[in-house]
């Protein structure tokens, strides 16, 4: 009996612009079903890491795969995947139910075979009532609760967020927590991009700290917690302080 | 809050000037493309203008130098000084969303008065910048025509008050249209309408101020203008300047000279007032209102590309400035309405052909010149929802095919029954879908050839609207290739020489078919190994 695939795997995935080198020589594997926190200081790499291995730009060297497919193969990693930008995409001139129609016609589904999936996260998210509003007028979370719900309608196998808790307030964040549990829940996989530690703690079975492009830890948040020096009370945050100052990044 | 040009106020306005100035030069010194575009504008004005009427000035010097002082020739010069200026003026006060991104920095760090200045003497030192060295030229040959510095200089006297009562009165004209099309709480639609219709009576109103001619004078007598305001007002102005060198001053020249002065300080400061007060009021948003949403329509239900095209047809109705950069089309009609009010029989001998022309251009220019940059802050959905963005590029062709076939057979079909029989109108109407059809699949070829990303300013509407050469090669190219099929179409009812018409059409159809395949084909390719490394 072979193990099951991962969902996620690179080796030495490598992206550079000119003389400098944004990832650099990643490899690590996600197993299917838990979410993986992936963190980095601003600049590190986690959106061109995500870029890569979404297909939105091709690595310089090495190999990521998404769900036994290669990033460079776009054409079939779409079927597999859905993407949350930090800034979400979205048409302002369309509402919010035709955008989400129009993420279905452009994945060639019909809106009455994911019509339940996206009006049931609209009625987690609270954002029935605005359904039939022009994107344009939304708030910055309004515009994040529509481009999550477009991310994951077709309930894709991986799923990748970047800040996806961006803009919402306390009440919708937490749901939007306790969505991404339950997608991990149902065997999908997250890969999850954010700053705010204490949600990766809260709900991230694994971790991956991005220092300068390159993997300086990853483990469980427990793991990396225990890693840290003290009197034994530190959290995530006093974890990715000490991981990602200079000297000790060094290290990785 | 108070409003008052003190001198900390002029500070704040020089240093805003001085960093949208500085901004602009890096903007256009950082891109070739902007740099190419730059310079060809100065060529065409700080060069080419000037060598054309370099005769026509050194002749009016002459004139000035026999003591014939030419007011007609002079009306006409200080008409079209007072009409460049208040253009640039209006222009000026209606498109004031280019400060976009630094703008909310800018409102909240100095007084908004220094803000309103600060933009207007930058805009006023941009259009200078272009205007100045050819105003240099043509003084010049009026001097070298007068045999001395005394014609040039008073040209100058005059010349420098009009520019600027021009600038400040074509930018509270600006100012007041953008204030209306602000506050009017009407749909997009209603306001675009509204500006078209304004923007023909302005055009077709000039058009009829051509029966007008100015008093003959000196060498001048035959000149034939297109005065954009009554020219006694600007003669007898000319005989007040000109006096020195011996013209006869008329009493309503000194009335003009005064009121020329007079309103330099008053409309600036009107100016200023009026963009003061709207730069500091919320005046809403179109988007905000409570809208519904539809479902696709059956006819649109039928491949996922369908469904695309009804998308972005109904995001045009929702919003038309999605449609801004097809603007030079408008030119090109109001051309057309400016010729029928003069000689209303073309409506119908031409007026057919031309709908389906134009119906061509709108399907392939409306969503298929900048497929990329068009949807630019989209591309990371594009990109991953689907195996290839032939969907999208389809449902972008379909959609304009749909607008172009409203204009082409909507308008040209019934046009074309009055005039001619339904042969001719069903040759035409076959026509205009071949012609649709083909436009697009060119045009998706054609703006992915040449994508824009960055978003700029064009007719007061800012997003990254296609490249200007793509457009105006693809209308320019749109209008010969409707003609061809023309006459083609014309020969065939004629029922001369069939195997050389069968011929014509034949590589007609060959050409065009290609071109359109090979363009739709290039675009897939293109946009399919597109990575947002390439923005």
């Amino acid at each position: 009996m072979t193990a099951p695939s991962p969902a996620i795997s690179t080796r030495d995935l490598t992206k550079r612009y000119g003389s400098t080198t944004a990832v650099d020589g990643l490899t690590f594997e996600v197993p299917s079903g838990v979410v993986y926190g992936f963190l980095g200081p601003n600049g590190a790499g986690k959106t061109t890491t995500m870029r890569m291995l979404t297909g939105l730009i091709e690595p310089t060297d090495g190999d990521g795969f998404v769900a036994g497919t290669h990033c460079t193969e776009r054409r079939h990693l779409v079927d597999h995947i859905g993407l949350l930008p930090e800034e979400p995409p979205l048409y302002g001139e369309l509402t919010a139910r035709e955008q989400l129609q129009f993420a279905a016609d452009l994945r060639d589904l019909s809106w009455e075979s994911v019509e339940e999936r996206a009006l049931g996260l609209a009625d987690s998210l609270g954002l029935v009532p605005d359904l039939d509003r022009r994107v344009d007028g939304f708030s910055k979370g309004m515009k994040q609760k529509t481009a999550f719900i477009q991310t994951v309608q077709h309930d894709p196998e991986v799923v990748f967020l970047d800040e996806p808790t961006s803009g919402l307030d306390p009440r919708a964040a937490r749901t939007l927590r306790e969505l991404i549990v339950d997608l991990a829940a149902a065997d999908t996989t997250v890969f999850l991009s954010t700053h705010i530690l204490p949600v990766v703690e809260e709900i991230a079975d694994q971790v991956g700290v991005l220092y300068d492009g390159r993997l300086v830890s990853e483990g469980s948040p427990a793991d990396l917690t225990a890693g840290v020096g003290g009197d034994g009370e530190a959290d995530l945050e006093d974890a990715f302080l000490e991981l990602t100052d200079e000297p000790a990044a060094a290290w990785g | 809050m108070t409003h008052t040009f003190s001198r900390t106020t002029l500070r704040d306005a020089w240093t805003l000037t001085r960093t949208e100035l500085r901004t602009y030069v890096r903007h256009v010194t950082g891109s070739s493309r902007q740099t190419v575009g730059v310079a060809f504008m100065v060529l065409a004005f700080g060069v080419l203008f000037p060598l054309t009427f370099i005769g026509s000035a050194t002749a009016f010097g002459e004139a000035l130098a026999t003591g014939s002082v030419p007011l007609g020739s002079a009306g006409v010069a200080f008409a079209v000084v007072l009409s460049v200026a208040g253009y640039v003026g209006a222009a000026g006060g209606f498109n004031q969303e280019r400060v976009g991104q630094i703008g909310p920095l800018v409102r909240t760090s100095i007084p908004p008065l220094a803000v309103s200045l600060g933009r207007f003497a930058n805009r006023s030192l941009q259009a200078l910048a272009i205007f100045v060295p050819a105003t240099l030229v043509l003084l010049a040959g009026v001097a070298v025509g007068a045999g001395g510095p005394v014609a040039p200089l008073l040209v100058a006297v005059a010349v420098v008050p009009l520019f600027a009562v021009g600038l400040v009165g074509g930018r509270i004209v600006g100012d007041l249209v953008r204030y209306a099309n602000e506050r009017l709480a009407v749909s997009l639609w209603i306001k675009a309408v509204l500006m078209i219709v304004l923007m023909v009576a302005i055009f077709v109103g000039t058009q009829l101020l051509l029966n007008s001619q100015y008093e003959g004078g000196g060498a001048y007598g035959t000149v034939i203008a297109g005065p954009v305001l009554p020219g006694q007002p600007l003669q007898a102005l000319a005989s007040v300047v000109f006096a020195p060198l011996g013209a006869a001053v008329q009493p309503l020249g000194l009335v003009v000279a005064a009121a020329t002065l007079a309103a330099i300080p008053v409309g600036l400061v009107v100016a200023m007032r009026l963009e003061t007060r709207m730069l500091v009021q919320d005046l809403g948003s179109d988007a905000a209102g409570v809208t519904q949403s539809h479902g696709v329509p059956r006819l649109f239900e039928v491949t996922p590309s369908t469904r695309v095209a009804w998308r972005y047809l109904l995001r045009t109705r929702r919003d038309p400035r999605t449609l801004a950069h097809l603007s030079p089309l408008l030119f090109g009609a109001m051309g057309m309405a400016g010729s029928a009010v003069q000689d209303p029989g073309i409506v119908l001998s031409l007026g057919p052909a031309a709908a389906v022309v134009a119906g061509a251009v709108l399907a392939g220019g409306a969503y298929g010149l900048n497929p990329l940059g068009d949807d630019r802050d989209q591309l990371p959905l594009l990109l991953t929802s689907t195996p290839s963005v032939g969907v999208v590029l389809r449902g972008r062709m379909l959609a304009g095919i749909a607008l172009g076939l409203v204009v082409a057979v909507g308008i040209g079909a019934p046009l074309g029954l009055v005039e001619h029989g339904p042969g001719y109108v069903l040759g035409q109407s076959v026509l205009a879908v071949f012609l649709a059809t083909a436009s697009t699949g060119i045009a998706v070829g054609l703006g992915a050839v040449v994508p824009k990303f960055e978003r700029r300013e064009y007719m007061s509407v800012e997003r990254a609207h296609p490249s200007q050469w793509a457009m105006m090669g693809f209308f320019f190219g749109g209008l010969i290739v409707g003609a061809i099929g023309f006459v083609l179409l014309w020969a065939t009812l004629s029922g001369e020489s069939l195997i050389a018409v069968a011929l014509g059409w034949l590589v007609y159809v060959v050409v065009l078919g290609l071109a359109a395949g090979g363009g739709y084909r290039y675009a897939v390719s293109r946009m399919d190994a597109f990575t947002l490394d390439d923005v």
